[in-house]
């Protein structure tokens, strides 16, 4: 790149040199980049070339494809959700997987499938395809339907193989207008409590790259944004499987967390701290300060802030059904001996002042 | 962020830059790829299995020095290797698309001081026109997609850059006598 030192040199170029030039043309894309000194600099000194750096500079800038075709909205959705939804026990009703050689390849792949069950259900899944035949039966479109709850209201849904969802506050759920017979899939961001009627098909949970399958059973998940992901099991029997292809299957009063660095941890959890909200009961168990904004903030949509001493640590506990927000403050503020201020939809907790 | 760490944080797993690879190359994989054979559907359906592909790889995936470039020339070999299953395709020059990378001057250039200026554009396009499938493609990578020489060699499959510089070249002198004649 000693050319980029070299001042002299450019004096000698024509058209076809400028156009061929890397930097020039890094310059001629980027006018206002890094380069925009030196060649402001260049034409000011070199007047007579003024008019063969502008007329390459324009070539450089407008010349492109005649008709540069575009991928549509639709396409790149549907491409980037099977790209994603591959690895997991996928759903192939795609309308853009309908080739053949598309099904040739899964087969493929899937023969260097790690486990045996993987193996099992792209197999099960492919016999399903071969003997649905895509080409005479074309997989209707799924419509997908979503309910989405923001920061104070919970909701249930009942879904149309009697299955009933509870959603939590900042969640959202999607799932098709109708389940096709083969697999039910439903996607969920944010927390939700599942019962699942038993109907013989999977039902499927998913949550970025991780799977939950059950077949009937009640269990809680949650996967905040930038959170740990959490499944805890009521009753019955879950499969989880993550991103890296891990897979734990849980057996009730069990709950996996799945921490942010890809880790793994099993153990047994509190029902009532962990799946009480769909009972509309908040609970706090030995909540720190963050815990607490966030579980207020949360349920009752509420913005929060602390104004207190730093070094300050709580561990509140405490159970409130059905409560109000002034009612549970109330409760905080005497166990912590702190201050609080309601104002709208602002909260404001302080050290008490003596 | 240099595409060496891009590319390490995507192969550790981050789902973040999964995301980001995506978004960013999509479209400008398919305008790309839809120049081997005008087959939107085969062009999605290629770009589907090639993040299909790294994605499983992850974790085993080598070092790459531009993603782009990376990117575009295994979009190009998946389609190729589709066209050739299917007959369509026996030699990279040879492409049955009529209009693969067809490329012009976008009508609202201005051409400084050139005293006519429709007409200049006209010879130029019409240049263009006649130059090798090859060589507008090279063009095009390099001034539409921005690549250096050596991504353009990464994605014709050059073994050396030299490769890529002579085929701009080439376009460019005959460029250039346009320019002369007039």
């Amino acid at each position: 790149m000693d050319k980029e030192f070299n001042i002299l040199k450019y004096s000698d170029y024509d058209l076809d040199d400028f156009l061929a030039d890397e930097f020039f043309i890094s310059w001629a894309k980027n006018p206002d980049g890094k380069e925009g000194h030196f060649w402001g600099k260049w034409i000011a000194e070199n007047p007579d070339h003024r008019e063969t750096v502008m007329v390459a500079a324009s070539i450089i800038r407008s010349l492109g494809l005649e008709k540069r075709p575009t991928l549509s909205d639709k396409a790149y959705l549907e491409i980037f959700e099977n790209v994603l939804r591959y690895e997991s026990f996928s759903e192939p009703t795609h309308p853009l997987t309908k080739e053949k050689n598309a099904w040739l390849k899964w087969f493929k792949f899937h023969k260097v499938a790690a486990t045996l069950l993987f193996a099992f259900c792209a197999w099960a899944v492919i016999q399903v395809y071969i003997n649905d035949s895509p080409e005479e039966l074309p997989a209707p479109p799924v419509q997908w339907n979503v309910r989405e709850n923001s920061a104070g209201f919970r909701s249930s849904l009942k879904l149309n193989d009697g299955s009933i969802i509870t959603l939590n506050s900042n969640s959202k759920l999607t799932f098709p207008e109708q389940f096709s017979d083969t697999l039910r899939l439903v996607k969920l961001e944010g927390e939700a409590f599942f019962d699942i009627k038993e109907n013989g098909s999977p039902f499927i949970v998913e949550l970025g790259g991780t799977n939950v399958e059950v077949l009937g059973t009640t269990f809680n998940v949650r996967y905040p944004m930038n959170g740990e992901l959490s499944v805890a099991l009521v009753s019955g029997k879950v499969k989880v499987k993550d991103e890296s292809g891990n897979q734990v299957i849980l057996k009730p009063s069990e709950m996996l967390k799945i921490h942010q660095n890809g880790e793994l941890s099993l153990t047994s959890f509190d029902p009532m701290e962990v799946v009480g909200w769909k009972d509309k009961l908040l609970v706090f168990r030995k909540s720190g300060k963050q815990e607490i904004i966030q579980k207020i903030s949360s349920w009752y949509g509420v913005t929060v802030t602390c104004e207190c001493q730093k070094q300050e640590s709580w561990a509140y506990t405490g159970e409130y059904q059905d409560e109000s927000l002034p009612n549970v403050l109330e409760g905080i503020k005497r166990a912590l001996d702190i201050d609080y201020e309601i104002s709208g939809k602002q909260v404001t907790l302080s050290t008490r002042k003596r | 962020m240099p595409d060496e760490l891009v590319w390490a944080s995507f192969n550790k797993g981050n789902e973040a830059t999964f995301n980001f690879l995506y978004k960013s190359f999509a479209a400008s994989l398919f305008a790309f790829g839809y120049q081997f054979c005008g087959d939107a559907h085969l062009v999605e359906d290629c770009i589907q299995n090639l993040f299909i592909y790294i994605r499983k790889r992850r974790g085993h995936l080598g070092e790459v020095h531009s993603i782009k470039s990376y990117l575009f020339k295994s979009l190009r070999c998946e389609i190729t290797k589709r066209l050739k299953e299917r007959g369509l395709l026996v030699d990279a020059d040879q492409m049955q698309y009529a209009e693969a990378f067809s490329i012009a001057l976008s009508p609202e250039t201005i051409l400084i001081e050139s005293e006519s200026r429709e007409r200049t554009q006209e010879k130029v396009n019409q240049a263009l026109s006649q130059l090798t499938v090859r060589q507008r493609q090279a063009l095009q990578l390099l001034y539409e997609e921005e690549m250096s020489y050596s991504q353009i060699s990464e994605v014709m499959g050059f073994t050396e850059v030299k490769s890529a510089r002579k085929l701009v070249y080439r376009a460019l002198s005959s460029l250039k006598e346009i320019f002369l004649k007039k």
